[in-house]
């Protein structure tokens, strides 16, 4: 059925170059960037890179709601929005929500969140032990919800976490957690059909309140060749 | 509308179109028009795709494809937000069986007639309203024609909420089984009273599983805050309870049985399972609703699709349901009863999770025939699936990734063929010649890389016939084994006891166990319950709504890769003899649910004007 897919392929394509030929609006120049920022600490917060925050945003006249992904790192940027009023609101993410922040856009416009992340991952030690990688770390929690569970996870890029890994270790919590306990997750390199030896990976930790529509918080990803 | 208004100053017929009085006057006119919603009623049969219903061609990825029973054998897709949608068919529908129940009460017909008439009616809206909460959740209830007259916005119905819609599809069930005969002259498949009861029991099922187990992936936003989506807690028995009720009605006055319920032995069993998806006419004991297809070039794809690439017949896309490891683990073992039974490869403590591919240093299990390795596994998986080195039109199928050299070498899913000392020549897929196996070669997508082919619903007394839609086997709806498998687990969730229900319903389960060869009964849980409904309803199109309606399909595929099974020759032992190694899929990808997709997004809200579901 490929040529099929093909002809509708084609047949959206010309759809598609044929209104851009009619229509003679500008193409949009305005831009929207900046950081998800720990308001106590002045740190980024790391994300997800699928299934991580998002920024729900309305322009005036439009009805639907479109939306951003924030980068793993904890930046984000959208290059291609039209001069205008829009109002932002990060949802579903792994702070403190927030209340929607009003902005006119026109060329680059930097806007920046102060948040409080659900947890922050501190002290942490990614290291090779033998057989094993093993991470060493605390959490300091700043509200009162369970720590649902904690994770080591391995992959190609920085943006190794719970979503997209090529490897992971998660241990179950079920309890609020201070910042007096160690917390140590080991995984096995050597048995791991995912994980080859010689090979350069990112490991990053990290944890999820149990609350819904959390997300996880992650400490900065940690390089090592295996 | 320029005919409407001709008419009312003419006073004249139009000619081009029949009277709605004068064809729902007559049982021939009635019937015509029933076929044609029949036709339109979204009933997941062999061609219910993920693009939709009636999809006769081309399209080959069935719901189980997006669940851990299958992989396909050629594409990587995962479930998308543009997937299962069914918004303005069912509306068509809807107007259809609106311009039909409108006309009743004025039809010149006895008022026995009207009352079947306001049954089936009932029966369709239910079964429409039904498809599109389970998608929707909450939706406009249009339950009478809607006729344009010059202002567009007072056609506009805002959406119900979602237990308002789950509440219609109630009561028209409701109507239905109060309206409809129990038989039609004939033998008609038709709705009947026990159908609409059979539908009543799935669609409450799916209400209560909504709201039991809503908060384990809490959504939010506009629609959540007004209750278009999602169902509180409190509601579940309530739901519960039409589910065991409307089961009882079936179970207590109904005419129905589990087909060959007492079989000599599992070979027996599972050729029983296996015939009655053959052909569906030969237990009419258990199957409540039969849809059937009677037309060459309107029949379904599921024979070229889904056999084995061995018993093709020349036809170029075969082999595309590949059941999972996941799948195969799942089965009890006659030995063990009440628990899954997982292949087990080696004595290794770890052996179950150990997918690291092959361990020159590990103790295989050595089998000499590919099949041994599953003696003793439950009937129904030999009739569901097609294993290594069984019999299937009389050809063994032949699933082989590869061989161990005598050296302790692996060749596996690649390489030269090996000539041994003893001047036997192997080949890595089991032959040199490609329509002599049917495993874990990439060419053309065709060749099974789980390790398992499909065999539920294929009919294997005829040859596959070249072309689409060309498939004629029957599809059964509704059969009893569902109902009872309904009941059980309302009955297991609500915790209901009266009216010696849970002794009902741990004979139900236990009934359908024995119909599968199993001698020991097992207790009422709710694990039990739920692997004998994956078991048993496999490749269904169940086990997708069941992680639907039951939340669980943001935790379990979660960066979640499935399994397979390699059957490969070991040769470091003579006679050769094999040894199975558990991996992850071959060319597999890891996919990751997204609990919005617990709804489908509305489509059109820029012109319907109604709120969007969550995260859309």
């Amino acid at each position: 059925m490929n040529w099929m897919k093909a002809i509708v392929c084609m047949s959206g394509i010309s759809c598609f170059m044929t209104a851009c030929s009619l229509d003679n609006y500008e193409a949009p120049t305005s831009a929207i960037y900046g950081s998800f920022i720990d308001q106590e600490t002045g740190e980024l917060i790391e994300q997800d890179i699928v299934r991580g925050t998002q920024i729900e945003y309305q322009e005036g006249r439009f009805v639907a709601n479109q939306y951003m992904v924030v980068k793993p790192d904890g930046t984000y940027r959208n290059n291609l929005l039209f001069n205008g009023v829009y109002k932002f609101t990060p949802v579903r993410g792994n702070f403190e929500p927030i209340d929607p922040v009003t902005v006119e856009i026109t060329r680059d416009t930097k806007l920046d969140f102060q948040v409080i992340p659900f947890l922050r991952i501190k002290h942490v030690s990614i290291f090779k032990n033998g057989n094993k990688v093993k991470a060493i770390f605390r959490i300091q929690q700043t509200g009162f919800d369970n720590v649902l569970k904690v994770g080591l996870y391995a992959g190609a890029d920085k943006a190794a976490g719970a979503t997209v890994n090529q490897s992971a270790v998660e241990i179950p919590v079920g309890a609020t957690v201070s910042e007096d306990q160690s917390f140590t997750i080991e995984m096995d390199i050597v048995n791991n059909p995912r994980l080859k030896k010689g090979f350069t990976y990112y490991f990053r930790v990290g944890a999820v309140i149990d609350a819904p529509e959390a997300k996880f918080n992650y400490a900065p990803a940690v390089e090592l060749t295996l | 509308m320029a005919t409407a208004t001709s008419c009312n100053k003419l006073d004249l017929k139009p000619l081009d179109k029949l009277d709605g009085n004068a064809m729902f006057s007559d049982p021939q006119g009635v019937k015509l028009y029933m076929a044609n919603l029949y036709y339109q009623l979204p009933i997941e049969d062999f061609n219910f795709m993920r693009g939709g219903f009636n999809d006769w061609i081309g399209e080959n990825m069935v719901s189980a494809h997006f669940t851990d029973e299958a992989v396909h054998s050629n594409y990587l897709d995962f479930l998308t937000t543009g997937n299962f949608h069914w918004w303005e068919q069912g509306y068509k529908l809807i107007r259809d069986v609106n311009i039909f129940s409108d006309a009743i009460p004025q039809l010149r017909v006895s008022e026995d007639e009207k009352n079947k008439m306001r049954g089936e009616s009932a029966f369709i809206k239910a079964y429409t309203y039904y498809a599109l909460a389970k998608r929707y959740g909450g939706v406009s209830i249009i339950d009478s024609v809607q006729k344009y007259e010059g202002d567009v916005e007072v056609l506009k119905v805002p959406r119900s909420t979602e237990k308002e819609t789950w509440d219609f599809v109630m009561t028209q069930c409701d109507i239905a089984i109060q309206h409809l005969p129990e038989t039609w002259p004939g033998g008609e498949r038709r709705a009947t009273k026990w159908v609409a009861a059979a539908l009543k029991t799935r669609a409450a099922l799916h209400a209560a599983s909504i709201a039991k187990f809503g908060d384990r992936a809490v959504l939010s936003g506009e629609a959540v805050s007004r209750k278009l989506v999602g169902i509180e807690k409190m509601y579940a028995n309530d739901y519960y309870r039409q589910v065991i009720d409307a089961a009882n009605l079936l179970m207590e006055n109904g005419p129905f049985a589990l087909y060959k319920p007492n079989p000599a032995s599992p070979e027996e069993a599972a050729e029983n399972y296996r015939k009655m998806f053959e052909d569906p006419s030969v237990a009419p004991e258990e199957a409540i609703f039969i849809k059937g297809f009677t037309k060459v070039d309107l029949g379904h794809n599921y024979d070229i699709y889904y056999n084995p690439a061995q018993t093709a017949n020349g036809w170029p896309h075969p082999g595309r349901i590949n059941p999972t490891l996941e799948f195969i683990d799942l089965f009890e073992s006659y030995a063990q009863p009440g628990q899954s039974s997982p292949i087990r490869t080696s004595a290794a403590a770890n052996d179950i999770t150990d997918y690291s591919g092959f361990n020159p240093a590990k103790n295989y299990y050595r089998f000499d025939h590919p099949s041994d390795i599953f003696e003793g596994k439950d009937a129904r998986l030999w009739g569901t699936v097609i294993l290594p080195g069984t019999q299937w039109k009389n050809t063994e199928i032949v699933i082989q990734a590869g061989f161990i050299k005598p050296d302790g070498t692996p060749q596996i899913m690649e390489g030269n063929p090996y000539t041994h000392t003893d001047g036997k020549t192997y080949h890595v897929f089991g032959s040199s010649d490609r329509t002599q196996y049917s495993g874990f070669d990439s060419y053309g997508g065709n060749y099974t890389r789980t390790g398992f082919s499909f065999k539920k619903f294929l009919d294997q007394r005829i040859p596959v016939v070249y072309g689409y839609s060309k498939g004629l086997t029957d599809y059964i709806d509704f059969r009893y084994a569902e109902v009872l498998l309904n009941f059980a687990e309302a009955v297991v969730e609500s915790g209901i006891t009266d009216n010696n229900a849970v002794a009902k319903a741990t004979a139900a389960l236990n009934a359908i166990r024995k119909r599968a060869g199993h001698t020991q009964d097992i207790p009422l849980t709710v694990e039990n319950v739920q692997r004998e409904r994956r078991v048993e309803l496999a490749f269904e199109n169940k086990r997708f709504w069941d992680l639907m309606r039951r939340r669980e399909y943001h935790t379990l595929f979660q960066n979640t890769i499935m399994h397979a099974l390699l059957p490969v020759v070991d040769l470091r032992v003579t006679p050769a003899q094999y040894i199975f190694i558990r991996t992850e899929v071959p060319r597999g990808w890891r996919y990751t649910f997204d609990p919005r997709q617990y709804y489908r997004y509305i489509p059109g809200i820029g012109s319907n004007g109604l709120v969007q579901n969550p995260q859309y």
